[in-house]
């Protein structure tokens, strides 16, 4: 005869808790921390390029790169003059708290303002998987087509904010930003959408000063 | 390739209750916008539970629809209709037609999680 013991959790449940402590760990150091997520080839390493230089000189940001393997992201982000910790999933399709966790040991983050994570290259794997961050970014380049947030909703449903990456190619590809920018805000209205070109920088100042703003107020948040 | 290490999570946490008892079947509720394969989690399972106190065990699938909530009225829409659809035309049908009250401000709130329910264990020496 067997016995039934009822358990009702998530299966992600021991690394949300895992989570939990590294944002309370974030907040006592008063970092901002961003978890972006994309697709390969979105941008999210030239996104990370191009804040670093803007920012150099007014916040201090850390980075900790997510790829299956190689460091060339990490050099990439350490050639801007940040301090990077590169993680590599060994093909693991996606971030876990525990990675972050041990990548803590190698980055002080007590002078950080901001700490951004560029989790693995994927636009389903990610979204489940709570690294402790305070905003989720999921960046989504335009020529991936206007339709990746009915593709892949979960990434948008769980995103605070919206990057549109590669703009500056609107006018020779058949996918168009309001058309994905509609499709993004179907899915959750309260998006923050930006649209930049890491190669014009269009865009990229609105995107600054959103960062700027969420760091405000996450300290006025944290005392 | 990503319900591998959701099948260690759940198989962990089986193991953990089952506490030295044997599983013999463990329940789940896959939401239908979880992006997770049951056939998948179920090879991943034959391979990982191998010589654990789960091996064998049948997985037993509770498939959750999507569900939809209207932000301005509160009321949790009627999708049945369109259930053998895909997740996401659901969706883009549910924000073309919008609530019964008018609105389309729509929030997907039911169907996106992958949770384990309960396990059935052998009745152990000591329990």
């Amino acid at each position: 005869m067997t016995k039934n013991i009822p358990i009702l959790k998530e299966v992600t449940e021991a690394n949300s808790l895992l989570a939990d402590g590294l944002r309370a760990a974030f907040a006592q150091n008063r970092v901002l921390v961003l978890n972006i997520i994309a697709s390969p080839g979105a941008g999210k390493t030239s996104l990370l390029e191009r804040t670093i230089e803007q920012l150099n000189g007014e916040l201090q940001i850390s980075v900790i790169e997510g790829d299956p393997t190689t460091s060339i992201d990490a050099e990439r982000i350490a050639a801007v003059g940040m301090p990077v910790v590169q993680i590599n999933t060994g093909g693991g399709c996606h971030l876990e708290a525990r990675q972050i966790q041990r990548a803590m040991d190698q980055l002080d983050v007590s002078n950080a303002d901001v700490v951004i994570i560029e989790n693995v290259g994927n636009l389903l794997c990610p979204t489940g998987w709570d690294l402790g961050e305070d905003i989720k970014v999921v960046v989504a380049s335009l020529p991936e087509g206007d339709d990746k947030p009915l593709k892949y909703p979960m990434a948008f449903l769980t995103a605070q904010a919206l990057v549109i990456n590669k703009v500056d190619l609107e006018p020779y590809i058949p996918s168009k930003v309001a058309v994905m920018r509609e499709n993004a805000l179907r899915i959750n209205p309260d998006l923050a959408v930006f649209e930049v070109s890491c190669i014009t920088g269009q865009g990229i100042q609105e995107w600054l000063d959103w960062i700027r703003g969420e760091l405000t107020r996450k300290r006025s948040a944290v005392k | 390739m990503h319900e591998m290490p959701v099948t260690q999570a759940f198989l962990d946490m089986a193991l953990e209750h089952a506490d030295g008892r044997r599983v013999t079947d463990i329940y789940l509720q896959v939401g239908r916008m979880s992006a997770i394969v049951p056939d998948t989690v179920e090879v991943f399972f034959e391979y990982l539970s191998k010589d654990t106190l789960a091996e064998g065990a049948r997985l037993h699938f509770e498939i959750l629809p999507v569900a939809m909530t209207c932000q301005d009225c509160g009321r949790q829409l009627d999708l049945s209709e369109w259930s053998d659809d895909a997740p996401h035309i659901i969706m883009q049908k549910a924000f073309v037609r919008g609530c019964e009250c008018g609105s389309k401000n729509l929030r997907v709130t039911g169907g996106v999680t992958f949770g384990l329910v309960s396990i059935d264990v052998e009745p152990g020496e000591d329990h």
